[in-house]
């Protein structure tokens, strides 16, 4: 009996926990609406391939690049999708980009103005060199015994991160000014919750195929669908 | 109040010296309002020296599109970027002083020069007008990055500098010995996608920032904006690795190249060996020859890969021997199939030797004057050559000369070999005890580098020096011995008559 209460009470209490910590992003008082977005690209995927001379027992003996990923039904994966002017509590989540296997993962990060943690998994020098405008751009190492690193973004825009070390390494890091956005997955889908009810506008950003933007009418409590179809 | 002297003590004394520390105090304070005596200068007035003295490389809107920057690899800085390589900043604009600095002192190894023959007032002022070029850039005054505190070059501390070379992967671009041969070398772009190639560190002479301890050590700290190099600042173990690694780095060449005027070849009693890394190569003093881009004929070669050739030089009674060591970061395999062009070198001379003052044009000779060439490249060694020009080369039959070479770290070294004497008209024969004229050309393959795109030198002379006999071992210490002899008498007679 006791023991069942206990069992009950802990349970309660991860839960709690649980709920606390991963509460997605926003806390919504006016309860708002979800936007579902699918983003579909007509063309072929576009991979690029590179012999590695280096580091092959981390990187692999060939690099790939791909720029353009597509999945079923046409779907492009890595977009970031968001509604750039709805307002909303910043998201607390801590926002990571390892730098694994030679690759940065995720490839496409999306986050509000703040902190980011670089993590180094491959026990490998590798350098975060960043292209942006409105934050100053950094070059910093991070050798093998550096696991992780953080850098502030203060500024919304789209960055672009490089390793010189290992040149075909390439991510981008979307620093928003809202709190409300998403990255599309490998079927093209990606969802934003509790919107604030009223027209919105839909932005999508891909690194290579560029920027659209829908309005949508959000219903609070409701879902509001939204696609996009982007052209070279 | 402290007794003094005059014994008076006069009431306003103690004000006269309360203003005294407070004008010291306001100097004191305005001493830190302007670091290392940096000066406000006029953007207006410099706009005017920028346009006579800079804006034909870096353009009149400060773009680095001026009409000579095609020619110029690495290209002019780009000032509407507000990127700057030298700082003493971390990620953010330079201090107007690092911009004082870079055009005081220019880019060793790039075609930036000092400009210190401007006054130091027009170099102010042309500080004030780059910045103009990028106004968001300099909005907040930079913060200077410190250093930790200096650790003094050591043993110890080059070991400790070494291990954090190999920690933090140096020699991923760098290479193991630091001569720029590293794996990632021909991935470096700019900032502006242009190929990049990162710095030989055994020639800290060519450092853009400066080749001494602290500007190494700043340059890790805070590393080289818009180029493949990081800041190392928080990426070392302690903070005090970065003078460690400054002091490793130090430790792989010379601060200056201390370029050799005349050249010598030892004269060797037995047998010179092949073995380019035989000890007895190890006792001849090195001879540092710079070359530069051959620019003179299409195609031109304005950003050579090779700046330097070392050489040591020995004859004995049947033949000589060139000792030649220069460094190429890229080892060209020999291999036909891949059209992979060799790594070349050639030493040029008259083919007649002591004919008056007249040689035949430094160019690989022209029309009417040849040039004997004793030449090696990867794949088919040592060969020997007459030549009527870059263009015109001529290989010798019934070679005589062997050239051993060997390759490793980003470098090459050689002995080239060949008799005294010559054989038919085409050929010199070297002399002891003459100045013979002898030229370098030198050729990179994989940076490209092949027929009229190469690095040369012009003329340079050698002497064979004779074999010096043991009178001198015998001569200064007897002459020593006499001198000193000599005082004590002198000494000695003088003691006696006081």
């Amino acid at each position: 009996m006791r023991r069942a209460l206990g069992a009950v009470l802990a349970a309660a209490v991860v839960a709690g926990v649980l709920l606390f910590v991963q509460r997605p992003g926003p806390v919504d008082a006016q309860g708002g609406g979800t936007v579902e977005v699918t983003v579909t690209y007509n063309g072929a995927p576009v991979v690029e391939k590179l012999k590695v001379n280096k580091d092959t027992e981390k990187c692999g003996t060939e690099a790939v690049i791909e720029k353009v990923v597509v999945g079923s039904n046409k779907g492009l994966a890595n977009a970031v999708v968001s509604v750039p002017s709805a307002k909303g509590a910043p998201r607390m989540a801590k926002v990571t980009v390892d730098q694994h296997g030679c690759k940065f993962v995720p490839h496409v990060t999306a986050m509000m103005p703040g902190e980011l943690d670089l993590k180094n998994s491959d026990d490998i020098l590798h350098n975060i060199h960043t292209y942006s405008t409105a934050n100053p751009s950094i070059n910093k190492a991070q050798p093998k015994f550096k696991k992780l690193m953080m850098e502030k973004f203060e500024k919304p825009e789209i960055i672009k991160l490089t390793c010189d070390v290992h040149s075909w390494m390439l991510g981008w890091v979307a620093v928003l000014p809202t709190p409300f956005f998403a990255v599309t997955d490998a079927g093209g889908a990606a969802k934003i919750e509790s919107v604030p009810a009223g027209k919105q506008t839909v932005e999508v950003w891909h690194e290579t195929l560029g920027k659209q933007t829908k309005e949508v009418d959000v219903k609070a409590g409701q879902v509001a669908k939204v696609s996009f179809e982007m052209k070279k | 109040m402290r007794p003094d002297s005059t014994g008076l003590g006069r009431p306003h004394r103690a004000a006269r010296t309360l203003f005294a520390s407070a004008c010291l105090v306001a100097v004191a304070l305005l001493a830190v309002a302007s670091p290392a005596g940096a000066q406000q200068g006029d953007a207006q007035a410099g706009k005017a020296v920028y346009e006579k003295k800079c804006a034909l490389c870096h353009g009149e809107k400060g773009d680095g599109k001026g009409p000579a920057a095609d020619l110029l690899d690495p290209r002019p800085r780009d000032f509407t970027t507000g990127i700057y390589k030298i700082r003493t900043t971390l990620n953010k604009a330079p201090t107007d002083r690092d911009l004082f600095d870079v055009i005081t002192r220019g880019m060793p190894g790039t075609f930036m020069p000092a400009w210190d023959i401007l006054p130091e007032k027009d170099r102010w002022n042309l500080v004030a007008d780059l910045k103009t070029f990028a106004p968001d850039k300099f909005k907040e005054t930079p913060k200077k990055q410190e250093l930790p505190k200096e650790v003094a070059s050591s043993p110890e501390s080059i070991k400790r500098g070494k291990e954090m070379y190999e920690a933090i992967e140096c020699n991923k671009c760098h290479g193991a010995e630091g001569r720029a041969d590293g794996p990632s070398r021909a991935e470096l772009k700019d900032e502006w996608g242009h190929p990049i190639r990162p710095a030989n560190l055994t020639k800290r002479w060519n450092f853009r920032g400066g080749g001494g301890r602290a500007e190494i050590a700043m340059r890790l700290a805070t590393g080289v904006l818009g180029t493949p190099m990081p800041s190392f600042v928080d990426s070392v173990e302690k903070p005090e690795d970065l003078w460690h690694l400054a002091n490793y780095i130090a430790s792989l060449g010379p601060e200056a190249p201390n370029y050799a005027t005349l050249l010598s070849a030892q004269a060797a009693k037995g047998d010179i060996p092949n073995d380019p890394d035989a000890e007895f190569w190890r006792r001849i003093a090195p001879q540092n020859i710079p070359l530069v881009g051959q620019v003179t004929i299409d195609p031109r070669n304005f950003n050579p890969s090779i700046d330097m050739v070392v050489l040591r030089a020995a004859w004995n009674d049947k033949e000589i021997a060139f000792h030649v060591v220069w460094d190429d970061p890229t080892q060209s395999a020999v291999d036909a199939a891949r059209k992979a062009l060799p790594d070349a070198v050639s030493l040029q001379f008259p083919r007649k030797v002591a004919e008056g003052a007249e040689r035949p044009y430094f160019l690989m000779g022209g029309d009417a004057d040849a040039v004997y060439l004793l030449r090696w490249e990867t794949g088919k060694g040592a060969t020997e050559a007459t030549a009527n020009g870059p263009t015109r080369i001529t290989p010798l039959a019934g070679s005589e000369a062997t050239g051993t070479a060997v390759y490793a770290n980003g470098q090459y070294r050689l002995v080239l070999k060949r008799p005294l004497a010559s054989k038919g008209p085409d050929r010199p024969t070297f002399q002891p005890a003459v100045f013979l004229p002898i030229a370098f050309q030198a050729w990179d393959g994989g940076a490209g580098e092949t027929g009229t795109k190469m690095s040369l030198t012009s003329w340079y002379y050698l002497r064979l020096e004779e074999p010096q006999s043991n009178r001198r071992f015998v001569v200064p210490p007897v002459v020593a011995i006499l001198t000193l002899a000599a005082m004590l008498l002198v000494v000695r007679v003088a003691n006696k008559r006081a």
